[in-house]
This record gives C-alpha cells, structure tokens and sequence, in this order.
C-alpha cells in the first residue's frame, strides 16, 4: 500500500474524514470501507466531517461516501472541517485510557439530540440539557448543570464517576450500571455532587475536596 | 393480531403526540395491549408526555440496527402494565430508519399487542414515510385553522398514494366560544373539506398543558373536558357508537343560564 487512501482524524468537533487527492475515487471507498468495518463500534454514532483536500468531488461521488459513512452508523455533519488539526489519528489505537489519561474539554452546552462520544475523560464546561447524551470510557466532570445521560466507564470501568456542580440527570450509567431519577419531583440539588458505584448500585452523595 | 395505527397530521404542533399518548393510555385503561411507537426521530417527545424519558436506555435506532431485541428496548408505563412504549433515538436523524424496516418493527409488535399506535414527526418527508409503513390505519390530527386542514388535506392524499385509505380525522383545540362568534372554523366546515370520518373532537383544555407538563395523560383526568374527549375517541375506535361532546349544545345550555341571569338580575 503506497499511499493511505483516506485519513480519519478526531477532532473536538467529531471525526474528520480527509480524502486525498491522485487515487482512484474507487480505491479510496474501498479503503475507508475497511477502515470503519476494522472499529465498527468505535465509529458508530460519531459526528463526520469529510473534506476533500484539493479533490473535486462530484456529486455521485459524496453521495457514496456519506452512503458508506452512514451505514456504519455515523452522523454526516455540513460544513468544513472546523479547526483540522493534525493530532491523534485514531485515538483508540495510540491510547489505551483506562487509567483516564486522556481528557476531552468541552467548552458549550450539550443540548438535547447532542451526543458526546470519547475515549478517555470527559469534562464539560456548560451543561448538558435533558435529550443530551454524553458517553466516555473514564470520568465526566460539568462545570454546570448535568440535566441529559451521563455514562462513565463505559467500557466495563466501575471505578468511574460522574461528578456536577448541578446534578439533575435524566439517567445515570456507570459501566453496567444504570439508574434513573426519581419519578417525584426532588428538591434540586444545592451543592456540587459526585456519583460513583457503591455496593454494587450507583451512589449520589455530596462533593468534599478530600475526596479523590 | 393486533392492529397498527399511525397518527399523522403534516402541520407540526397540531397535537399528535398529545393525541397518540391518550389514546393509547385510555385503549390501556381499558384492558387493551397496547404499544406506542415514537416515530419522531431526533426530536422524540412522547416519552416526555408520557413520563417515561428517565426510563429510556434502548430506542427503535437500536432495535433496528440489531443493538438489542425489541423486548428489551420497550418500556413499560407506571400506570399500566399493558402500555408499553418504543422511543424514538434522540441523537439521529429520520433516515437512520427505513420504511421497510419499520414495517417489519411494527408487524412483529402487532403480533404481541392489541393496538400499536405510531407516533408521526411532523413533515411529509422521511420520518412520515417511516411512521406510516407498517400502519393499517392513520388518525389524522388537524385545528380548526385554514393552514392546518390544508397539510390535513395533503397528508389525506399522500396516504391514498400509500394506499392507506379511510383515515379518520380528531379536530383538536375547538374552542366554542370562538366558533359562535364566527371566528373559528366549525367541526362542519373541517369536514366540509377533508371528507374524511370524524373520529373526534377535543376542545381546548388548560388541563391538556399541565398534564402534559407533568408527564400524565389527561385521559386519565375525570374531570377534564379533553380527556372525556379522548375516552370518548377510544371507545369509537373500539366500535362503539359514541355522541360527540356536545360544545354547541353547551353554548345554547350557556346562553339559556345567561337569560336566566338577566331575568334574576331584572327581578
């Protein structure tokens, strides 16, 4: 293989797909084929951005391609490719986080339909609204109010937490475990709070600085 | 084997998810097996309506791609233990689903429900190319206003086109008072133009705001005038031949205690 035909790159925005110029328009669908049936359920669900390098694509041809990006479960999303950066071609492979290494920041709210998918640490400097969805392999820290889904340790990891300065959540998940708010109404919370399992159910106390 | 319907209106706002979840609670209320499907995908609502989204870790997305079995993403009501609900994927768009795989959907929950009541996005494109795939029958909800009756109109021909004939029409939002001083379309001028049979008519109720605030159906609400109405349509839908609530008869009934007053006030 002289030339990879396409590079997929994570950016904070979602994934960016970069299609080379010089190959076959053929050659690359293939590749890129290959490429997200090798991770299917790392891609499922992500936000795509493709752009073309100096490539002309015809419509047929973006056709196919977003046909292709979509059957592995991936969202197309309009536009240019904001801010294309060149770090961390395929996070999951240079970066194993199970010890959270890894940290996406988020400087927005999350609204509702919005999904965040990261390996690694999560923290959000805004809210997360009810519809909102956030699921990462480490920790999830809002600097705001956490009103959507959280999943942390998503990957098996019981050690996780979910911590908020507001937390509201529709639904909490830490890697199989899963509970959901109160169908009365509750008093809201007052102060920031941390969930994590405990006994084997999932735990909401009160944060203190002297907890890890 | 049970029988699917879809609600539909074309025009956004007209109460469709407000109509789909009290019909199915009162089709529940009165034994029947029932299964609400939220077709509205990337703007779900109905899980909303009915109190359920705290509940929701599985939605139709999943169900359709193969992530897990239909049994495990329904969600069974708090009130009912034969209403059970199918949300919609928040985080998708309508064409993560194709017609041919909701008619697939909807004719296996048919064979374990009484009634599956399919919940349409608003549009004529996609999502309600999906919604009314596997329906045997469509609900079309309109108001009295002139742009409303019109996408009723529209979406009574596009369902001829998909060979869904028959629809029944819930005129939503009557408000009598507006209708005798002339400045609302009757029931009779809707039918005039759609043709189609009236399943019901609901008048506008503050009550329907709060309960579906509160994530509680109206239908379950004794005293609300629209949850009457909603009984009412589920009984029809069961065959039964109910009278239309009476909101002229309540303006005359209204008009005669006006005299009465102006004769005491006389006195």
């Amino acid at each position: 293989m002289s030339k990879e035909a396409c590079i997929i790159k994570g950016t904070k925005h979602g994934l960016s797909i970069l299609i080379p110029s010089g190959l076959d328009f053929s050659e690359v669908l293939a590749q890129l084929r290959a490429r997200l049936a090798s991770a299917q359920a790392f891609f499922s669900g992500a936000t795509v951005y493709v752009s073309a390098a100096d490539r002309e694509l015809k419509p047929e041809e973006k056709r196919l391609l977003e046909q292709t990006v979509e059957e592995f479960g991936m969202v197309i999303s309009e536009g240019k490719v904001p801010e294309p950066q060149t770090q961390a071609v395929e996070r999951r492979e240079d970066s194993r986080s199970e010890d959270g290494e890894n940290t996406l920041l988020v400087r927005r709210t999350i609204r509702s339909g919005q999904r965040i998918w990261y390996d690694g640490n999560v923290v959000i400097i805004g809210d997360v609204n009810p519809g909102a969805e956030v699921v990462c392999t480490g920790d999830i820290l809002v600097l705001g109010c956490l009103r959507g889904v959280a999943h942390a340790g998503c990957n098996g990891n019981v050690s996780a937490t979910v911590f908020a300065f507001r937390l509201e959540p529709t639904q909490l998940r830490i890697a199989s475990y899963i509970s959901r708010s109160p169908d009365e109404k509750m008093p809201k919370p007052l102060e920031p709070e941390i969930a994590r399992v405990c006994d084997n159910v999932i735990q909401i106390s009160a944060y203190q600085s002297s907890q890890s | 084997m049970g029988k699917s319907i879809v609600v539909t209106s074309g025009k956004g706002g007209v109460g469709k998810t407000t109509a789909a979840a009290n019909i199915g609670t009162g089709l529940a209320q009165i034994g029947k097996r029932v299964c609400l499907v939220d077709a509205d995908i990337g703007l779900r609502n109905l899980d909303v309506v009915m109190g359920l989204e705290n509940r929701i870790v599985y939605d139709l997305i999943d169900v359709v791609e193969g992530h897990c079995r239909v049994r495990s993403a329904l969600i069974k009501d708090k009130r009912f233990d034969n209403l059970f609900l199918l949300p919609a994927a928040q985080t998708r768009e309508k064409d993560a689903v194709k017609p041919e795989q909701m008619k697939a959907l909807v004719d296996e929950l048919k064979k374990e429900f009484d009634y599956v009541l399919v919940d349409c996005p608003a549009g004529i494109e996609q999502g309600f190319k999906n919604a009314i795939a596997g329906a045997d029958m469509a609900i079309i909800v309109t108001t009295p206003e002139v742009s409303a009756v019109r996408d009723a109109d529209r979406i009574v021909g596009l369902l001829e086109a998909s060979e869904l004939y028959e629809p029944q029409l819930i005129i939503n939002r009557i408000r009598p008072d507006m209708i005798r001083k002339g400045d609302m379309m009757t029931t009779e001028d809707v039918i005039d133009i759609l043709a189609i049979k009236l399943l019901g008519i609901v008048p506008d109720d503050e009550s329907i705001i709060v309960s579906t605030n509160r994530g509680e159906p109206a239908v379950l609400d004794k005293k609300s005038l629209s949850g009457q109405a909603f009984r009412n349509i589920v009984r029809r839908l069961e065959g039964a031949s109910v009278p239309f609530l009476p909101l002229e008869e309540t303006s005359r009934f209204k008009r005669l205690l006006r005299l009465f007053n102006l004769s005491g006030s006389k006195s």
